[in-house]
């Protein structure tokens, strides 16, 4: 038989996590300041760049890992999302390298490349 | 069956053979597939951008960093309260849940403002359009795409908000149509005339000036609020509780995801062009 809801489950509730919550959002608000910061100091280019890739990726993995509790659920869904992020980042990278190329690159930018490139050798 | 046993548990509610419930399953499986999505059009986008043709806008000289910083601030902390309202609707509080809902929307709808504003000004002011450059092209693309979902996501957000009211005796189903039709307007109008045209108020515009350009749309969307607020008076007992946890964690599962693309966009797109 079914008893009814007793002041005693209400100890089975799920953990309140809104501290927690809000300390994720408080370091997120704060990457995102030293990201914009960053972009106007006078440092190496590789160096920002790498840095904000990185900064990126922290925000990233906080708000999937915490926000969306992979943290807490069933590994399954960690690799599920990772098929699909590990295949868009593949395709990304593919892309990149396959429109980096002289061959790929388009005409009108190409047509400004040679002439200049000419130049250079002559 | 023992008492604890008629209490819900999340972590268990194994309605597949992976002990992952079937909601939440798909939903992984959509959001997988929607990285390559947004994969090709960003990767796109920066093709582009490493292969500028001759011409081609200059995006330091049409964007605006800080309203940009501002949105990605905006939808951050929008994913704070959808992260809130998962976490009232699991100790079963659905009053806060409405709360955290509501702000969710809300903040959605600056954000949505902010991009509306952002577009109309890059068309109007900087003369940069769908069609004129390359960039033009991948940039509203792109960006454009990302603010649909998130515009789906508002809706989404505002169904699983009116859901909170469907009453515990049954029927009801006029009354909610109603009341999401009251949502959809509210949050259309604010952002598609009250975020931009207090952004204007911001950058100088005056506020008298915007409110008589704009009464119309304003006045249906006052009253779309004052029918918001009508509903919300209901007392009456609903059916919606901790049962329905899963539901309001999958639809911020989307809302989380919106986020995590605008963080990638954010640093791909705007950060890195000003180096």
């Amino acid at each position: 038989m079914s008893a009814p809801a007793s002041p005693a489950d209400a100890g089975h509730h799920e953990p309140s996590k809104f501290h927690f919550y809000i300390a994720i959002a408080m370091i997120l608000a704060v990457i995102t300041g030293i990201e914009v910061v960053l972009v106007y100091l006078p440092i190496a280019k590789w160096i920002v760049v790498t840095v904000l890739c990185l900064l990126s990726a922290v925000k990233f993995m906080f708000v999937i890992f915490f926000f969306m509790h992979l943290r807490w659920d069933k590994v399954f869904c960690t690799i599920l999302f990772f098929i699909g992020l590990i295949l868009a980042g593949g395709t990304m990278w593919a892309l990149l390298h396959l429109f980096g190329a002289q061959a790929s690159k388009p005409l009108s930018a190409a047509a400004v490349e040679v002439p200049a490139a000419h130049l250079a050798t002559a | 069956m023992s008492s604890h046993a008629a209490t819900i548990d999340h972590h268990h509610d194994s309605t597949t053979s992976t002990g992952i419930p079937n909601k939440k399953l798909l939903w992984w499986a959509f959001l997988a597939s929607d990285c390559m999505f947004f994969g090709t059009l960003i990767s796109t986008h920066l093709v582009y951008r490493m292969n500028p043709p001759p011409g081609n806008a200059v995006p330091t000289q049409i964007f605006n960093i800080e309203l940009t910083s501002f949105s990605t601030f905006i939808l951050l902390m929008s994913s704070l309260l959808m992260a809130l309202a998962v976490n009232a609707i699991q100790r079963g509080n659905v009053k806060s849940t409405r709360t955290m809902l509501l702000g969710t929307m809300f903040f959605g709808c600056i954000f949505l403002g902010g991009q509306v504003y952002e577009f109309t000004h890059f068309v109007v002011v900087k003369k940069m359009t769908l069609s004129n450059s390359i960039f033009g092209s991948t940039f509203y693309t792109l960006t454009g795409t990302h603010g649909t979902h998130v515009a789906i996501g508002v809706l989404l957000l505002g169904m699983m908000y009116v859901r909170t009211f469907k009453p515990a005796a049954g029927g009801g189903l006029m009354l909610n149509f109603l009341h999401l039709l009251a949502v959809a307007v509210a949050a259309g109008v604010a952002f598609i005339w009250f975020v931009p045209g207090m952004i204007e108020v911001v950058y100088g515009a005056s506020l008298g000036e915007l409110f008589s350009h704009h009464a119309k749309p304003f006045l249906v969307g006052a009253a779309a609020c004052a029918a918001l607020f009508w509903f919300a008076r209901n007392s009456s007992p609903v059916e919606f509780g901790e049962k329905n946890a899963i539901d309001v964690e999958a639809i911020g599962l989307y809302w989380h995801f919106v986020d995590i693309v605008w963080i990638i966009i954010f640093t791909a797109v705007y950060l890195l062009e000003y180096l």
